[in-house]
């Protein structure tokens, strides 16, 4: 009986022996504890290596329970060792899945980016199919558009021509009116040349016309004519007669001759022949003396060349006197023949 | 509870009856063959996993591990050359995994390499 009672009380200072002791911090199992409780809150060990987890998670527990059994350190080391390399070994599994997982993603991953290109390519193509179909129906309407425009001009063009005919034909007719114009513009340089001609013409003749006139009226001054408000008065005096005869005299006869050529001279001039006495003798032999005296005068004037149309006479006797009557001079000047040169149309205004 | 013995003598039987049990316990234990062959393999496995390159600390652990072991086998120290065993085995398969690890981890990082360069040709074309 005391056997017994040491047996057991022997094992019970063994199990006591062993419970009292907690593990220190830095022992095998302490670290045990440590990596399993690390490796259990990875996430990564958890999900990719449950199995080799839970093999270490079964050594520490038999190393705890050995610890707490009292079994020997030697016991209680090596099943802490055997977890501690177990945690490792589950860590290690979790990092090869995880690697091999990376490449059969990236294997999946490079067919996703492929797949993901040849999608954009096609969006891209796609999208370049509908602008090209755009860009042909715009390239349709402006074709449509472009023959509109080519139709429009095409009328335009036939306008054009129509019109660049009608230019061509108005073209002619101002060539035709032009031509015209230049002759006209030659005739009127011809009637310009003509006139010019008529003009030096006419001034010629003027210039003739004057020198006529100066002539005429230094002939007449010459004749000892008088202006008077009938014309140019020439007097032939008593003396170019005979004595109360109408017979001109030789000085009568040249100053006639004189008339002759001046009316001879100026065609247009015509002449008035007046005959005068004294108041010595009756009217009617003094009336009968001076119409025979100017007709004396025409008769000479028509014998030398003048125009009979031109000559007018008239006798008026002692009318008229231009001197006095009561002197032997008086009376000789009033013993006269007038004759009146016309104006240059011929006109002869009465007495 | 209180006995007629010292202090000194209750450590002192403890110690023998530890040691009662030790002896005890290991004349009943079988021969850990099949933990050994066990072992043996995993060595062997981590060794063409190319534990000695990727994990030569594990790898050697191991090695003299199993030397141990099967000097404690010849000895007859059953016990011993069990558990020195189990630590080969865990020590060869942590290596064998360590050499797997590290090989899949490069090969990771070049199919990340293949792909960054995929992205950059398919953006530069995209430009």
């Amino acid at each position: 009986m005391k056997n017994h009672r040491f047996a057991m009380s022997l094992l019970a200072a063994a199990v006591l022996a062993a419970c009292s002791t907690l593990p220190a911090s830095d022992s095998p199992l302490a670290q045990a504890r440590s990596d399993y409780s690390s490796a259990q809150s990875d996430l990564q060990i958890a999900s990719l290596a449950p199995n080799e987890l839970r093999q270490a998670g079964d050594s520490l527990d038999k190393a705890n329970r050995a610890s707490s059994k009292g079994e020997s350190s030697v016991v209680v080391d090596h099943l802490a060792y055997v977890t501690k390399q177990q945690v490792a070994i589950a860590r290690e599994t979790a990092g090869q899945k995880a690697a091999e997982l990376a490449v059969a993603n990236a294997s999946a991953e490079r067919d996703r980016v492929r797949l993901d290109a040849r999608t954009r390519d096609a969006d891209t193509a796609q999208r370049s199919a509908e602008y090209s179909q755009r860009q042909s129906e715009a390239a349709q309407r402006s074709a449509e558009y472009a023959q509109r425009q080519s139709e429009a001009s095409q009328r335009n063009a036939d306008a054009s021509q129509l019109r660049s005919e009608a230019s061509q034909r108005s073209a002619e007719a101002s060539q035709l009116s032009a031509e015209a114009s230049q002759r006209q513009a030659s005739t009127e340089r011809q009637a310009a040349n003509d006139a010019q001609l008529n003009t030096m013409a006419a001034r010629q003749q003027t210039q003739d016309a004057e020198s006529r006139s100066r002539r005429l009226e230094a002939q007449l001054k010459e004749m000892e004519a008088k202006k008077t408000e009938r014309g140019m008065v020439i007097t032939l005096s008593d003396v170019l007669f005979d004595t109360n005869r109408a017979q001109l005299r030789s000085g009568g006869v040249r100053d006639v001759q004189k008339l002759a050529d001046f009316f001879k001279q100026y065609p247009q001039r015509n002449v008035m022949i007046e005959g005068f006495t004294d108041s010595t003798g009756s009217n009617s032999s003094n009336q009968d003396l001076s119409d025979k005296r100017a007709q004396s005068v025409r008769t000479a004037l028509l014998d030398k060349g003048v125009g009979a149309d031109r000559i007018t006479w008239r006798g008026y006797g002692e009318a008229y006197p231009v001197a006095s009557n009561d002197t032997a001079a008086g009376r000789q000047q009033n013993r006269r023949v007038e004759i009146v040169v016309s104006d240059d149309g011929g006109t002869i205004a009465p007495r | 509870m209180n006995g007629i013995h010292g202090d000194r003598w209750y450590r002192g039987i403890s110690a023998i009856a530890c040691a009662a049990v030790v002896i005890a316990g290991c004349a009943s234990i079988p021969a850990p063959t099949e933990q050994m062959a066990v072992s043996r393999s995993a060595l062997a496995n981590a060794a063409s996993a190319g534990g000695a390159e990727y994990a030569p600390v594990e790898m050697r652990a191991a090695q003299e591990k199993m030397d141990r072991a099967s000097r404690a086998m010849d000895k007859e120290e059953y016990e011993n050359a069990r558990r020195l065993a189990e630590e080969a085995q865990a020590d060869a398969r942590l290596a064998e995994k360590k050499a797997q690890s590290a090989k899949a981890q490069v090969a990771a990082s070049v199919t990340q390499d293949d792909l960054r360069v995929l992205r950059e040709e398919i953006n530069r074309k995209n430009k």
